[in-house]
């Protein structure tokens, strides 16, 4: 077996996991040969982020065998694949910011007297080898996101790592650091080393790449062995695939109604201080789906975020059925109608470690008093009537609600919100990481609010919900609408293309 | 190498949660058994007497009482903070500053009747304990420094300020030189109940309802706990969690000032440096052991005012008192060590276990790509 | 004043400045690796009594100093085990283990209470150095515990700044996910620095009860563990800053008992007039001010104080 590897700097073969609740990888495959830069494509969910942490030993496979430079392992802990010579840089870094640059490199394998200038020179020496410049004795935390970066490569080449992985490394990135990041990687992978490249910015993908796995729901789809050559709104359509079935239809479209949310030259930073959101304007409209295309991180989150009240608008005005919230609390939006799903559901949308019952009223525990006291008959008999409505399977009313599962949790969650009949929904990412059942069940919630005159503003990744459900598209890209869309005429390449900030003027 | 892994349970039952102190209590007992054991000393004796004098006869349980009543309000104080995932680490000092003002303000006072008096003292006892909760409030509101070390620092600027008004402003110019406060009026003690038990303990039981209550059947309560549990759900819910933990924390300061109050007129003649003794720091351990919830304080409360009280008694028996100290750590000890396992079960994995920790790590898809 | 009194002052303002300097050494390192041990009272106060002890049965004043060090490192071991190794709640931990410690050290040290120990620690005068007027005195002629503090200070700052254990005992103190996947142990890192902590506090409550408080009573510590952990903070989590704090500490506790005796006027107050209650105030609210101006100053960029304190960590919780 082994001379059969010995051209792979890493291949995962047949690789299984679950999740309680989740099939993240059913059988996916990674082989990546030595000396090259390899990309992993996939939407979210699709199993990429697993496959990657059962390389780095942060996983074990249920089943499938991890080969790393011809040899099988059994990582027991990410040390046992960092031994191995398997480098991650996570998008979180993990750094120590207090730290310099150059503790944070030999943290882990340091000598047991550090001599600082030495080991500082050895640094520098490393950096300037690769074109990374990199002041060693600087504290990690003075760094802008890019040179922080290059001390998580650099610690990676510390310990002569072979196989180096990047998960959606040019996300920090200016587009001037994007660029060297692709030399630096080159220079890497001429000396021997391989890169995984996780990514969903497809021309870069094109232009530092040379061959691409696809993952789809946790299966390996296709692999690209001439990268090069490849169309980019090709490996869009390869990424999202063709519509499965599996989501419900949308009823034709009905008159659509008078506007219930507005947003007007919306502006916002991230919690990073970049703006976020850059001068936004939409309507949604009683009884229509508008879906938010994009791919994750061009400021969907921080939208759904500015209309709810829990971010700041830096500029610009949000009205609900004609009144401005844009000061108002996220209590007061609630009030007027605005319904919210997060995207976060366990520590956002509902306290993991507080009871069923109690994070059934977080929006009504108000109303649900008898004299001053909270009537927790009251409490019950809503809690139930969610239950019984929206079909949540729960033990125990009084058991923290962490024990759900995913679909159970949602329909919770999305029940509650639709508890007192909103005039507006906005949901962010609420089929993500859900069973076929839980998705038809929270796809079907959307499309009867749509038909009982809601307003729908529903934030998604996955291209084929979107497509399905929405009435309107509208593009994200980089803080911005680049443009809107009718879903039932328009190719997926033409929004492939868009969401990679290509759009035709 | 196999090794043991502590993995979450997937469920726990509440019960099981209360259960801690149980253990906690029976673990102290044996190892204390042990300790005494080692020093020639018959256990059994010594918690049967400990026992008897805690709890048999009017006389006992009117002793363990009044040694619970402060702790209760201490532990009430804590658990108050506590309910909000806050630590008031400085309900000793708040105590004797409740005290102090309380003192205070009886000097000026001294035409009113009793019970004028006491309600004037019982209400600036609490605004003394909220005085020196103030500064460590706003900056754990406003600042974020952390309410753990501020309150603990004021405890011992409390007690100072009392050893500095005892020998300096207040010595009492009757007491011929030894430095000490003027005992409070007369007419401001405490009425008692039965033996030594006088209203102070009516006023920490019923306390302890009206805070059992507010924090777990009203809206204000509601969201002082979801605010504790999860702050982003409070946030998106609409509470301010500025507020709260400025509420929670005066609040707390205020109880522990009130239990200072009750303290100086109902046990104690006069404002001494002494006079908090360390029910403040007992005040943690009680709260920490009723899981945080006002309901669970009496009790309690009640178990550790029975071992000081037992702990008095053997020294009849020639055995040291602090037996009553070490029992209670041991008590907070085994009850931490049992929630532990309570919630966690131990699994062994190694390179051929077919279950690692890791496996029941959530999954990763809300970090995937985004 | 005379000048006799001033030089007393200063050569106790040293004493009491290495025995907090040695319980807050140890609280340093236990703090630096992300553990907050309020029990920094109770192990000092057990170290005093087992020191007191040893020293009465061996004679020996190294014997007991050592004693004392290891029973810390025991009631610390007890700290790391509930907190870290099992993640229960670190202040309420502490906490038992000040109130338990108290009590059995009152316990243990029973049938010792007023007996007077046959051995101490003789002043080490330092040829040469020790004449020196006045700062011969201060300085250099001082009891043995008194360098070997210092010269833990130095070992201690070097152990943090200039090795692998240091950097990894830092790096866990801020980011305990980050130091595991590197292939550090979390809980060795932590437990020993509890451990090597409690004996640091451990030294220096047998250093009160062997020279500077010879005997034993309940209670002798007297809330110097409280000033350790203040201290901590006060030196901003540095061990240069800490020594530099432990001479401004222990000036105040010098000055207490010292304060009738001082007949003079300062910025026009009559110094003897000063309580010496008030005076010990000073620690502790120094210590609430520096924390509020630490947070303060570093609200754009790290604190000082290690980003992990107080948090326990489980792998799987990652």
């Amino acid at each position: 077996m082994a001379s059969e590897n010995a051209d792979h700097a890493v291949w995962l073969r047949g690789i299984e996991k679950q999740f309680p609740g989740v099939i993240a990888c059913a059988g996916a495959d990674l082989r990546v040969r030595p000396g090259t830069i390899h990309a992993l494509l996939g939407e979210n969910g699709a199993g990429k982020t697993t496959m990657v942490n059962v390389l780095a030993g942060v996983y074990r496979p249920d089943a499938g065998e991890v080969w790393v430079n011809g040899q099988r392992r059994s990582f027991q802990s990410p040390a046992d694949a960092i031994a191995a010579g398997v480098g991650m840089v996570y998008q979180e870094f993990r750094l120590v910011p207090t730290l310099t640059v150059a503790e944070n490199i030999v943290l882990g394998s340091a000598p047991r007297l550090l001599k600082n200038a030495e080991i500082e020179n050895r640094v520098a020496e490393l950096s300037a080898a690769y074109g990374m410049a990199a002041d060693p004795s600087r504290p990690v935390w003075q760094l802008s996101m890019g040179e922080r970066q290059r001390v998580e490569i650099l610690k990676s080449l510390w310990r002569d790592a072979s196989v180096l992985v990047m998960d959606e490394p040019t996300a920090v990135l200016t587009p001037g650091e994007a660029a060297e990041l692709g030399a630096t990687l080159r220079a890497m992978a001429e000396e021997g080393r391989s890169v995984i490249y996780i990514s969903h910015k497809l021309d870069q993908v094109v232009a530092f790449c040379d061959e691409a796995t696809v993952l789809r729901h946790g299966k390996t789809v296709a692999t690209v062995e001439d990268l090069q050559d490849m169309d980019l709104t090709k490996l869009a359509e390869m990424m999202v695939g063709t519509s499965e079935g599996g989501y419900v239809d949308r009823p034709p479209t009905v008159e659509t109604g008078p506007a219930v949310l507005s947003l007007e030259g919306i502006c916002a930073r991230n919690d990073r201080g970049l703006l976020a959101l850059n001068d936004i304007n939409m309507t949604v409209h009683s009884g229509e789906i508008v879906g938010i295309v994009g791919v994750s991180g061009n400021g969907q989150k921080e939208l759904a975020e500015v209309i709810n009240g829990l971010r700041r608008a830096t500029e610009g005005r949000v009205t609900v059925k004609g009144q401005d919230v844009t000061k108002a609390s996220p209590r007061d939006r609630y009030r007027l109608g605005l319904a919210y799903v997060p995207e976060d559901r366990l520590g956002v949308g509902l306290a993991p470690k507080m009871a069923v019952v109690d994070n059934s009223v977080v929006r009504s525990y108000r109303s649900q008093r008898r004299g001053m006291f909270l009537s927790i008959a009251k409490c019950v008999r809503f809690c139930k009537s969610l239950i019984e409505r929206f079909g949540v399977r729960v033990g125990r009313l009084n058991d923290p609600i962490a024990g759900l599962s995913g679909g159970n949790l949602q329909r919770l969650l999305l029940g509650r919100e639709l508890a007192e009949e909103p005039s507006v929904l906005v949901a962010a990412q609420p089929s993500r990481g859900l069973d076929v059942q839980g998705v038809a069940a929270i796809q079907g919630h959307l499309v009867d609010q749509r038909s009982d005159g809601v307003g729908v503003l529903l934030i998604s990744e996955d291209l084929d919900e979107l497509l399905a459900l929405s009435d309107r598209l509208l593009v994200m890209y980089e803080g911005r609408v680049v443009g809107e869309y009718p879903p039932d005429v328009t190719p997926r390449s033409i929004l492939g293309a868009a969401m990679a900030g290509k759009a035709p003027a | 190498m196999i090794r043991p892994v502590l993995v979450r349970r997937d469920r726990v039952l509440p019960v099981t949660q209360s259960l801690g102190f149980v253990v906690g209590i029976v673990a102290a007992l044996v190892l204390g058994a042990i300790l005494l054991w080692a020093s020639d000393q018959s256990p059994a004796e010594v918690y049967e007497r400990m026992f008897d004098s805690a709890f048999i006869g009017t006389d006992s349980l009117s002793r363990t009482l009044e040694r619970a009543t402060p702790l209760a309000l201490t532990g009430l104080s804590v658990a108050v903070a506590g309910s909000m995932g806050l630590w008031n680490i400085g309900a000793e000092g708040q105590m004797m500053a409740g005290a102090t003002v309380a003192t205070g303000v009886a000097m000026m006072a001294d035409g009113l009747s009793g019970p004028a008096l006491i309600a004037v003292m019982l209400a600036s006892g609490v605004a003394g304990g909220m005085l020196l909760m103030l500064g460590p409030a706003l900056a754990r509101s406003h600042l974020g420094v952390s309410e753990i070390i501020t309150t603990l620092m004021l405890v011992y600027v409390a007690i100072r300020v009392v050893e500095w008004l005892q020998v300096g402003p207040w010595k009492d110019p009757g007491s011929l030189g030894f430095p000490r406060i003027e005992e409070v009026p007369e007419q401001a003690s405490l009425p008692g109940l039965f033996g030594r038990v006088n209203i102070g303990a009516l006023i920490a039981l019923g306390l302890l309802f009206v805070f059992s209550l507010a924090v777990s059947r009203t809206a204000w309560g509601y969201e002082l706990r979801l605010a504790g549990s999860s702050p982003d759900t409070a946030r998106y819910a609409g509470v301010s969690l500025r507020r709260k933990v400025l509420t929670a924390l005066l609040l707390s300061g205020g109880i522990a000032g009130l239990a200072g109050t009750v303290q100086l007129t109902g046990a104690e003649v006069r404002l001494t440096p002494g006079l908090s003794s360390g029910f403040g720091f007992s005040g943690i351990i009680v709260a920490a052991l009723a899981l945080m919830r006002p309901s669970g304080v009496a009790v309690v409360a009640i178990v550790f005012g029975a071992v000081q009280v037992g702990g008095q008694s053997i020294q009849t028996l020639g055995v040291s008192s602090a037996i009553a100290d070490i029992l209670q750590a041991m008590i907070l000890f085994g009850a931490l060590v049992a929630a532990v396992f309570f919630n966690y079960r131990i699994r062994w994995t190694g390179p051929a276990g077919e279950s690692p920790a890791e496996e029941l790590e959530e999954p990763d898809i809300a970090a995937e790509g985004a | 004043m005379s000048e006799e009194a001033l030089v007393g002052l200063f050569v106790a303002t040293v004493q009491f400045g290495t025995l907090v300097f040695l319980a807050a050494l140890g609280e340093l390192i236990a703090e630096r690796a992300g553990v907050l041990n309020l029990g920094v009272e109770g192990m000092m106060t057990m170290g005093a009594v087992s020191g007191f002890m040893v020293g009465l049965e061996t004679g020996s004043p190294w014997a007991a100093f050592i004693a004392a060090a290891v029973v810390g490192a025991l009631v610390g071991g007890l700290h790391a085990l509930v907190s870290v190794v099992l993640g229960a709640d670190q202040v309420v931990s502490g906490l038992a283990l000040t109130i338990g410690g108290l009590g059995l050290a009152a316990y243990v040290g029973r049938n010792v209470v007023g007996e007077r120990p046959e051995t101490k620690f003789t002043d080490l005068g330092i040829v040469g150095l020790a004449d020196i007027p006045w700062f011969g005195d201060i300085f250099f002629n001082q009891p043995p515990v008194v360098y070997v503090a210092v010269l833990m200070g130095l070992a201690v700052w070097f152990v943090l700044t200039r090795t692998r254990w240091g950097l990894a005992l830092r790096a866990v103190g801020e980011s305990a996910p980050t130091t595991d996947a590197v292939g550090h142990s979390v809980m060795a890192l932590r437990s020993g620095a509890v451990m090597v902590g409690g004996a640091f506090a451990g030294a220096g409550g047998a250093f009160l009860s062997l020279y500077m408080a010879p005997g034993w009573t309940e209670g002798m510590v007297a809330g110097r563990g409280w000033i350790a952990v203040a201290l901590v903070i006060f030196g901003a989590w540095r061990p240069g800053r800490l020594a530099l704090g432990a001479l401004l500490f222990g000036f105040t506790l010098a000055l207490q008992p010292r304060l009738q005796s001082f007949d003079i006027e300062l910025l026009g107050v009559q110094v003897n007039r000063i309580s010496p209650a008030l005076l010990g105030i000073l620690p502790f609210v120094l210590t609430v001010v520096v924390l509020v101006i630490i947070s303060w100053r570093y609200r754009h960029r790290p604190s000082p104080a290690p980003a992990a304190l107080g948090l326990p960590y489980r792998r799987e919780e990652r």
